[in-house]
């Protein structure tokens, strides 16, 4: 009768993966009996002529080496039954390797358990923390991001999705997008970020900005606007969605778990693997009602500063809201909550009056390059 | 169960006879072929909790299909997705591998297959998420990969180093290490990660010999952006 295996002989002469062979403990040593057809011989092997270790990938096997050259041996040892056994038939000196390798195993467990149970007890408590509205958690996180790290997982994403779509490389709506980032960008103190802007032959009604600072606008949205206030508007939103890094935060909240070890762990590159998942999710990421008031109001102040007339998104989402709600794609990406409009205006009410300097374009010119025939009446 | 590879190299295909009730576990997707007899039960391999944790932690298709032979004999024809050799490997319930995520195939009713925790430090810097999968217990195990498929074998002691986006699976009696790759292997290094796997026998490492995120890569620069 072929007995089962239990343990893996390795040796010259014998198969990579080890030969499958029964072990069986006696009062002075090892009875190894191969299993199957197999170069292995049948062996006795005393305790006095043996060395044992703790080993394998998880160092829960018992390792047992005897003679040298070309007849040295090593034995797996993985049933917990037969390893017991072992333990007690095994005499003193080696008892004492056998007590440290076991020592090892348990510290090995006990550290894993011990730092996998307090990553779960702090992700579980930023998970209470969360539960009860707290950003500031997902802040404090975010924080820890280096730039240079956003911008590497915005890159990537913005280039997946430019290489599906038609992006209008030059032409007078291309530079008029320039000319407002331009005015916008230089009003921002101290910006670490380089925005990059791409407009998207699209009906799509969007615009979106990745972390990182890569920025898409859809010709949708140029059509639909009716003057270039109310774009620079809508991007100087945008604009104030990536400085706050709102992205990120939407990010950390989506990947939970996961993406909170990665980042208390200060190590960027597990977390890179599984953001490339959801990479195509950051391109419809909703926001929260918290962000978009933050965006708002930054956003029009950031207008203001750059002398651009700040009532512009107000009255493009105003005029949308009023007809198509539904089939606009802006509201289901920054969602129009109650009370935010009336946010809006009073920041507007607020703000100091400054004379508004015009864009060097005309407005209608642009559409007509889109091909828009009568965007008003 | 019997397995029989087909069309051996880079577009291989397995045909798995199953005798009357007999099951195949493959994986969701790799069936491309079956006679009538054959049924799918989506049974989810580790449990709910289990599937969700591949999905979510290794990218992993959620389930594993469970193929039954429920009206009688018959066969399935396996393929995986990405053009590359298949190996057969033969479970004897002492020998156990480790295997990168996208590495299994298929496996006889008596393989398990568990998603296994790597420990913190190697499942995030050798970028292939927490969890990798181990399979033990009996019976035949199919192994797909990118390219063809290379057998390391290594002595008690022996070492080798393996840039870790080449890993398909590996014996558990061999241990290893994420190491940063010294500068001789930046250069020749495709992961762009910098990151290499020292690999410590005995036992067995099978590699594949293209890099899917290279090739990706590579693949992309011919992808026009129209105008
Ligand atoms: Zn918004």
């Amino acid at each position: 009768m072929n007995p089962i295996p239990n343990a893996l002989c390795f040796g010259d002469g014998l198969p990579g993966v080890g030969a499958p062979c029964h072990v069986t403990v006696s009062a002075d040593g090892l009875t190894m009996v191969p299993v199957g057809t197999s170069p292995l011989v049948e062996e006795a092997i005393a305790f006095a002529d043996m060395s044992v270790e703790a080993g394998g990938l998880d160092h829960d096997q018992l390792v047992v080496s005897w003679g040298t050259g070309s007849s040295a041996r090593t034995l797996y040892l993985k049933d917990p039954a037969l390893i017991i056994a072992f333990r007690r038939a095994a005499p003193a000196e080696l008892t004492a390797h056998l007590e440290r390798a076991a020592v090892q195993v348990r510290r090995a467990r006990h550290g894993h358990r011990l730092l996998w149970g307090s990553v779960l007890g702090v992700v579980f408590g930023l998970g209470l923390l969360l539960w009860f509205g707290t950003d500031l958690i997902v802040e404090w996180a975010v924080a820890r991001i280096p730039i240079e790290w956003e911008q590497k997982l915005g890159e990537s994403v913005y280039q997946d999705f430019l290489s599906k779509e038609t992006v209008l490389k030059e032409g007078p709506a291309v530079s008029a997008v320039q000319e407002m980032t331009q005015r916008l960008t230089d009003k921002i103190r101290d910006n670490p970020y380089k925005f990059q802007i791409s407009v998207v032959q699209s009906p799509v009604v969007n615009a979106f900005a990745l972390p990182g600072g890569y920025v898409v606008v859809f010709t949708g949205l140029m059509t639909k606007a009716e003057s270039g206030e109310e774009v620079a508007g809508v991007l100087s939103h945008e604009l104030n969605h990536v400085l706050q890094r709102h992205g990120m935060e939407r990010m950390v909240k989506m990947l939970g778990l996961a993406a909170v070890v990665g980042i208390l762990l200060g190590d960027q590159q597990g977390l890179t693997g599984l953001a490339k998942q959801v990479g195509m999710e950051l391109v419809t990421l909703k926001f929260g009602r918290a962000q978009e008031t933050e965006a708002d109001v930054t956003g029009i102040r950031l207008l203001s500063d750059a002398r651009i007339a700040p009532d512009g998104m107000i009255r493009f989402f105003e005029r949308l809201s009023e007809k198509d709600k539904a089939r606009v794609e802006v509201f289901s990406t920054h969602p129009m909550s109650a009370g935010r409009a009336e946010r809006l205006k009073a920041e507007l009410a607020a703000l100091p009056k400054r004379t508004p300097e015009p864009f060097t374009f005309q407005w209608k010119t642009i559409q007509d390059s889109l091909g828009v025939s009568d965007p008003k009446k | 169960m019997k397995c029989e590879i087909l069309y051996p190299g880079a577009f291989p295909m397995v045909r798995v006879y199953l005798d009357a009730s007999e099951t195949v576990k493959a994986e969701s997707g790799a069936m491309v072929a079956a006679s009538p007899t054959i049924d799918i039960e989506s049974k989810m391999e580790g449990g709910f909790l289990g599937a969700l944790s591949r999905k979510m932690l290794s990218g992993e298709k959620f389930f594993f299909q469970t193929l039954r032979a429920s009206r009688g004999a018959g066969e399935v024809l396996l393929a995986p997705t990405v053009p590359g050799e298949i190996v057969l490997l033969e479970l004897d319930g002492v020998n156990e591998y480790m295997v990168q995520k996208d590495g299994f195939l298929a496996g006889a009713e008596g393989v398990k297959i568990e998603s296994k925790m790597q420990s913190l430090t190697r499942g995030l810097l050798g970028g292939e998420g927490f969890f990798i999968l181990k399979i033990g217990g009996t019976g035949h195990l199919v192994l797909n990969s990118f390219g063809a498929i290379h057998k390391i074998e290594l002595k008690p002691n022996e070492e080798y180093i393996v840039d870790n986006s080449h890993l398909v699976a590996w014996t558990s009696t061999t241990t290893y290490n994420i190491e940063k790759a010294s500068s001789g292997w930046i250069a020749s290094l495709t992961s762009g990660e910098g990151l290499v796997c020292r690999f410590r026998g005995p036992g067995v490492v099978y590699i594949q010999s293209r890099n899917p995120g290279s090739f990706g890569n590579w693949i992309r620069q011919f992808i026009p952006v129209s105008e």
